[in-house]
């Protein structure tokens, strides 16, 4: 590892543009963690067109900012209203909200707060350890390595998913297919255009991840906009005692490494690290019938498992090029849109891109703890505004950023197509992530596919016989078999967890 | 963020959105082997080339391929547990009306200017859609497409289409 540019980095991270950039993502970020609806998906994909007139380190430090801030907010609507924001956060609801019921909600959410701060910062100082490595290995891959590599991120991410592994197959697909629009990468012929000039160029990857996450999800929840509000219990100050922390401790440490190695596979990713931390937190326990009655382990493990997966994650991006879950299959667009190539020439190319982003997670963890524990109260408070104003807001937002982009009124049609695109998926079953992690590997596939049978001069047979390309291969076999297995221990996982919910009322 | 995990973790929410039927999961199936069909023939209209010299219709003529593919198997399976689609509520057809109120927002931008198509749509969504009140939705409306303006047009000069210059 190269010492002076992890130092550099630091001086990147704190000039105080880039400061102010971080503290305006965590914020973003712990909101709509907060608020229900908006994942940090589309989020990031709405404020895409902003961040284009931005430095790349700036746009991305406070892109980043989002995705882990709302590792933190989700907790709080967990805890307390038993209304998870992320979809990382629902095993910390089983005990959290046991313990916010039994009077202990401040000291639940200050635990929270610590272990998320604890799993971010270790799976920080990890990564500086491991990328460099990571990227060293990679700098040798060619084309056939890309191709080979590109399928198990496609794999990964659509069978670790929610929906089923068909169903993200066809998804994954269909965002190849959109992703052949435009000119051939090789020759130059234009496919799949109509005739139009509009489609000339291909689709941009930000109206994809505008429509089918943002508009998509705005769409979505406008069919179930009559939930009831619930009430917000009240509780003391986010301060945890003495006890809480020495019955924690150890379940942090567990939950951090967790987090940190399944933040790591892609596809992975926070959820599924929560919900290993806690079947973990809950064997290792001497009494695990305690656990979905308010153990502080269950809220210690799977928060710092979670935020140690969501700094983790980034390993795939930055040191392969290959993006490890939905959100950041946008943030690679982020960096494509800076002109910048994610992958293992990033970090000696853009030493000041990589480092800054890398270090300013340091900051941002920090800031999320100093403001999580006294700001509590006022985030919670964001939870009045109703749904149902948000939303146009957000659309006028939406289409603002997407005319913004090339000043043209029809790429605006386009998102709302797609837009209706994704919420027609949603209501047929099949989910939007595989579709725009493949859009975005899509030409970088088709490209090394290609590339890679001119110099086999056709005989598909080479992925196997070369030495690094066979050995990827043989992961994707090895994936394709262990995958379905985690799948099920997984579902059985949330079956108890249901169980105990139900039992828990 | 609604899935299989949240819904376990709610246990009691009672809102749990209703299955969809047979058709609908065979549905699911047959859209991507129809779309898989037409990329096909459209692949057919490039041209192939080998695999040695793969020209620009080899790749897409995969992807079909694979679309077909996943689209029977979605058929083969799913058709029988039948629990993986939302059925169709009424709210959908508040779906439909937003996403041509969009369509309609989007044709007038270039030809009017930015500001009286946002407030439109903001005050119709505001009224119709979230059932705000009268007097509520027309506040939040002149208010929301003037803190766009000053954000967007003057603060972070966005060459927006609009009328009213300064």
């Amino acid at each position: 590892m190269d010492f002076s540019s992890v130092l550099s980095g630091f001086a990147v991270a704190f000039e105080w543009q880039n400061i102010l950039f971080c503290l305006l993502g965590v914020t973003v970020g712990m909101l709509i963690g907060v608020l229900p609806g908006l994942g940090p998906a589309a989020t990031i994909a709405i404020l895409l067109p902003i961040t284009y007139n931005l430095e790349p380190t700036a746009a991305v430090i406070m892109l980043a900012g989002i995705f882990y801030g709302a590792q933190y907010g989700g907790t709080i609507t967990s805890v307390l209203l038993r209304l998870p924001g992320e979809a990382s956060t629902v095993v910390t609801a089983l005990d959290g909200h046991a313990l916010a019921r039994r009077g202990q909600a401040g000291p639940a959410l200050g635990i929270a707060a610590i272990a998320s701060f604890i799993g971010g910062t270790a799976s920080i100082i990890l990564l500086s350890f491991i990328a460099p490595a990571l990227a060293g290995v990679a700098l040798a891959f060619g084309p056939a390595e890309y191709t080979v590599l590109a399928l198990i991120g496609i794999f990964l991410v659509g069978t670790l998913g929610n929906g089923s592994i068909i169903k993200s197959a066809a998804a994954a697909s269909a965002g190849l297919l959109l992703a052949v629009v435009g000119l051939d990468p090789l020759l130059g012929t234009p496919r799949f255009t109509f005739g139009t000039d509009q489609l000339a160029d291909g689709i941009d990857f930000t109206i994809v991840a505008m429509g089918l996450f943002g508009v998509g999800e705005i769409l979505y929840n406008l069919e179930h906009r009559d939930r009831p509000q619930t009430a917000v219990p009240s509780f003391g100050r986010a301060i945890p005692g003495r006890l809480h922390w020495l019955q924690s401790r150890l379940a942090i440490l567990r939950g951090s490494v967790t987090g940190f190695v399944l933040g790591i596979l892609p596809g992975g990713g926070a959820t599924m690290a929560s919900l290993v931390a806690y079947a973990v937190e809950k064997r290792s326990a001497k009494d695990p019938s305690r656990f979905g009655k308010g153990a502080i382990e269950g809220v210690a493990g799977p928060e710092s498992a979670n935020n140690a997966a969501a700094t983790s994650s980034f390993i795939p991006l930055l040191t392969l090029g290959i993006p490890a879950n939905a959100t950041m299959a946008v943030l690679f667009g982020a960096l494509m849109l800076q002109g910048i190539t994610p992958g293992p020439g990033l970090m000696s190319d853009h030493p000041d891109v990589f480092w800054g982003v890398v270090n300013s997670m340091y900051l941002g963890n920090l800031l999320l703890l100093v403001l999580s524990i006294p700001l509590i109260g006022l985030f919670v408070r964001m939870l009045k505004v109703r749904p149902g104003v948000l939303a146009p807001i957000t659309i006028v937002i939406t289409m603002i950023g997407t005319y913004s982009i090339r000043n043209n009124a029809f790429d605006m049609l386009l998102v709302i197509g797609l837009g209706l695109l994704g919420y027609g998926m949603r209501k047929l079953g099949f989910e939007p992530g595989p579709f725009v992690l493949a859009f975005v590997l899509g030409s970088l596939l088709e490209a090394s596919f290609r590339r890679s049978m001119r110099i086999f001069g056709g005989d598909v047979s080479e992925f196997v016989q070369r030495p690094v390309s066979g050995t990827l291969v043989a992961i994707l076999v090895l994936t394709v078999v262990v995958v379905p297995l985690l799948r099920k221990v997984r579902t059985r996982q949330t079956a108890n967890a249901e169980e105990e919910g139900v039992r828990a009322d | 963020m609604a899935d299989a995990e949240t819904e376990a973790a709610l246990g009691e929410q009672p809102e749990e959105p209703r299955a969809g039927g047979r058709v609908q999961s065979v549905v699911a199936g047959a859209i991507p082997v129809l779309l898989g069909a037409v990329a096909a023939w459209l692949s057919f209209g490039l041209n192939i080339g080998s695999l040695t010299e793969p020209g620009p219709g080899l790749w897409p003529l995969i992807v079909a391929g694979l679309l077909v593919a996943s689209g029977i198997g979605i058929i083969a399976v799913t058709a029988k547990t039948r629990r993986d689609t939302e059925a169709f509520t009424r709210g959908t057809i508040a779906v439909l009306a937003a996403a041509g109120g969009l369509a309609v927002y989007a044709s007038l931008y270039e030809i009017v200017g930015f500001e009286v198509p946002t407030v439109l749509l903001l005050f119709a969504w505001l009224r119709f859609l979230s059932r705000e009140s009268w007097l509520m939705s027309a506040i939040l409306a002149v208010a929301v497409t003037a803190v766009a303006y000053a954000l967007f047009i003057i603060g972070l000069n966005v060459p927006l289409p609009h009328l009213i210059a300064f």
